[in-house]
């Protein structure tokens, strides 16, 4: 009953969005952006997206064109922080396959990160791991995102580290 | 007008050429072949095989000929090494990801990325698969989409969201990645998909094809307790021949009803004696509704993926929609009824094959209404459900008939030229012209105005429903009575007067809808290339079949007439409802939900995987 309620809720506030960005330049991509935002698990679910079809009479197919074309738009719910490990050449180069490695080590989830190519989030909800082709800090390699700050020259002892910091944090709270 | 021309210079040569043309349609001209590939006449041109390359001097790179326009003074070379390696090597690129069953796959001889390969002489493959194995989209009754075989080409989003406004498909990812998807890949049988088909017309290999049911029938075929009958579509007649090494429009009745008798069915009949059937319904429906106020316009009903394009897209306007079966359904209905206490056959053991020019067709034979023979013997007999059967028993499109015939050693150059069983092979010219954009509408008038006036049509060819224009419209008197009647093909231009309807500015009485462009003759189900000019060909040949006939209108068919007489009693009667008219369904986009949250495609194609 409740998770229903929230949906209304959410889809009310599509609603509002949609009407915010009504006949404006990147319509599309503002309302989705928004959208996303607006979910508490920061993911556009099929109900979200379900009603910005029906609101704004883009077609279903044309919207999933584009919530799949751009990697900003997540279609699963994602974990409460983000580790984002750079898999370009620099930082490839430099160790970051197995830094990728290590994250699927500290989180205890090798097996879902060598399954599930792309991103991936931890059972608890807590950690969204994905790559990116290059974040532009090549001469800092190899770069981690984590939580939106980028880490320069990572090692296994520094990210162990940082995450460990998160996970501590957790506990307590 | 005079058109401006540029001078352009072909492998050496000087041409004058149209300003504005393509360098590919430049060298068509001056009759210069560049292969193409993703390149679709009408359809779309999106430039992305780089098949159609060519040496333009001074250009920093090969140009991709099917979207540069010509410039004054441009020097092109077609054929040079660079040119011939270049193509081959991009060639071999998409043959890298596609599969190499081409010995096993619906369209082994008659695939473009084949006769391509063939064409550029490609020797080798030299590079490897990249992309992982992706599971085949089985959801939909009609169509059966394999991912694998897809090249990326992109015809069928063009054809599905240009022409027919449906936007089932469209493109999902990026890079490696790309494919052509259903919204979350819930496959086309969960999806707002007409199933019209057009898609698997347009695609240059496997990857889009029609849902194969010629095992099927070659089984019931073979079973000595059923009794077999197949009804043939108006547009089957001028395709069928094609499909079988003819000329494009080359009108093959005879040889079609002889080739049915060789396959082994035990009656061959005619769907174009329910189209006549459709005519007298639904002319008197139009009658019905002009003089006692109903819902107008009136659109026709027909073609089931214009059906289902309205359910998904207008549900408010269903009303509009003529209640009569199409004459596919109508035929299954009057063949396990009327016919089957005929003959004295039990209605159980007859099986009602249908060779449609359609994909949709195969769907709408599955529509859960389509029962009516079963409800109308269940009501007298006191069946249970479970002796339960459709009206339509299989649905082949004009392809799979040909594979049949194939199959079976059935040559149409030795074959007599046969007539069809009676009664239901019976039909007029009237009933010929609904394979034709137009052709309902004027087999309409023909009865409709005579039933009205008491007077025939000043000139039986009603030539304003005629020619390929996507929006006709024209103003026909009955006995004082003025109307405006419109006829549309493609849901494109369908599109157009419904939006019109819904906001009150229609202006027309009747309206004749096809789901194809050209009508049923450029159906989903007919043979492949299905390009304008082919549409073209075999338009001429439907209204040259009707020209010949004897008998050119609908109600002066003499086993309608018998149909009446012996079993409806009236058009529009008790019978008549039940049996020939039907309800359609508000559906709108989210056809997952009604399906059952759209799982089956995932775990049917993991089946197939593993």
């Amino acid at each position: 009953m409740e998770s229903t309620q929230a949906l209304s809720r959410e889809l009310q506030e599509i609603d509002s969005v949609i009407t915010k960005y009504k006949g404006k330049h990147g319509e599309l991509l503002g309302i989705l952006e928004e959208t996303q935002l607006l979910n508490e698990k920061k993911y556009l679910s099929e109900d979200a997206l379900n009603h910005v079809a029906l609101k704004t009479g883009v077609p279903l197919s044309r919207i999933y064109n584009v919530v799949t074309f751009y990697s900003f738009f997540n279609l699963k719910p994602q974990g409460k922080h983000t580790v984002i490990v750079c898999r370009g050449t620099a930082c490839h180069t430099k160790g970051s396959k197995s830094l990728l490695g290590d994250v699927g080590l500290i989180l205890d989830c090798s097996k879902q990160l060598e399954e599930e190519a792309g991103s991936f989030t931890t059972p608890d909800s807590q950690f969204t791991v994905s790559t990116v082709a290059c974040f532009g800090q090549c001469a800092l390699a190899p770069v981690v995102a984590i939580d939106g700050i980028i880490h320069s020259n990572v090692t296994t002892t520094k990210l162990q580290k940082l995450l460990n910091k998160i996970s501590k944090g957790r506990k307590k709270s | 007008m005079e058109t401006k021309t540029v001078n352009i210079k072909i492998n050496n040569s000087d041409y004058q050429v149209p300003q504005g043309v393509t360098i590919l349609d430049a060298a068509k001209r001056v009759g210069i072949d560049i292969p193409t590939l993703c390149y679709c006449e009408d359809v779309s041109k999106n430039a992305s095989c780089a098949v159609c390359v060519v040496e333009v001097k001074n250009a920093r790179s090969l140009i991709r000929s099917c979207v540069t326009c010509v410039n004054e003074g441009m020097e092109i070379t077609t054929n040079s090494t660079h040119v011939r390696e270049a193509r081959k090597t991009n060639v071999e690129l998409i043959l890298a990801n596609h599969p190499k069953d081409c010995l096993s796959c619906l369209r082994n001889q008659n695939c473009e990325l084949q006769e391509i390969a063939a064409e550029l002489g490609v020797k080798e493959t030299r590079f490897v698969r990249t992309k992982k194995l992706e599971p085949l989209d089985e959801t939909s009754p009609s169509i059966i989409r394999d991912p694998n075989k897809c090249i990326l080409c992109g015809r069928c989003i063009a054809v599905c969201s240009e022409v027919q406004t449906v936007y089932a498909i469209g493109l999902s990812n990026r890079g490696i990645q790309s494919k052509v998807s259903t919204y979350m890949e819930k496959g086309l049988g969960n999806v707002a998909c007409t199933n019209c088909g057009q898609c698997a017309l347009v695609c240059p290999t496997g990857a889009i094809v029609e849902r194969d049911e010629t095992d099927k029938v070659f089984d019931d075929l073979l079973n000595p307790e059923k009794y077999v009958v197949v009804q043939t579509a108006p547009a089957i007649r001028v395709g069928i021949g094609e499909a079988m090494g003819l000329a494009p429009g080359s009108l093959v009745t005879g040889q079609m009803v002889a080739g049915l008798r060789r396959l082994g069915f035990d009656k061959v009949f005619d769907t174009q004696f329910t189209a006549d059937l459709t005519i007298i319904e639904e002319g008197h429906e139009l009658i019905r509704r002009l003089t006692h106020k109903g819902t107008l316009p009136m659109i026709t009903s027909c073609s089931p993926g214009w059906i289902k394009f309205a359910e998904h897209f207008f549900p408010n306007s269903l009303d509009h929609l003529s209640t009569c079966k199409s004459p596919q359904q109508m035929f299954g209905s009057v063949a396990k009824t009327y016919y089957a206490a005929k003959i004295g056959v039990d209605p159980r053991k007859i099986v009602v094959v249908s060779v449609m020019p359609c994909t949709a067709k195969k769907y709408e034979a599955r529509r859960p209404e389509m029962m009516g023979a079963f409800e109308y013997w269940k009501e007298r007999k006191g069946w249970s459900d479970d002796d339960a059967f459709y009206d339509i028993d299989y649905v082949l499109t004009t392809r799979e008939l040909a594979r049949m015939f194939k199959e079976s050693g059935v040559r149409f150059a030795a074959l007599p030229s046969e007539e069809f069983d009676s009664p239901l092979g019976e039909s007029t010219g009237a009933a010929v012209i609904f394979g034709a954009t137009g052709g309902v509408m004027e087999a309409a008038l023909r009865t409709a105005y005579e039933v009205v006036t008491g007077t025939p049509l000043p000139d039986i060819n009603f030539m304003p429903a005629r020619g390929m224009e996507g929006i006709k419209e024209a103003e026909v008197d009955l006995d004082g009575t003025k109307i405006k009647v419109a006829v549309a093909h493609t849901l494109k231009n369908a599109r157009k007067l419904l939006e019109q309807i819904e906001k009150g500015e229609s202006p027309y009485a009747f309206i004749e809808i096809m789901t194809c462009p050209g009508g049923c003759l450029g159906g989903g189900g007919q043979p492949i290339p299905t390009t304008w000019n082919i549409r073209k060909m075999r338009a001429d040949s439907i209204y040259a079949e009707d020209a010949h006939k004897p008998l050119r209108k609908s109600h002066e068919n003499p086993q309608v007439q018998a149909l009446y007489k012996e079993f409806l009693k009236e058009p529009l009667g008790e019978v008549s409802h039940h049996l020939l008219h039907t309800h359609y369904k508000k559906r709108g986009l989210f056809v997952w939900q009604q399906n059952g949250e759209g799982k089956n495609a995932d775990q049917h194609a993991e089946k197939e995987t593993n």
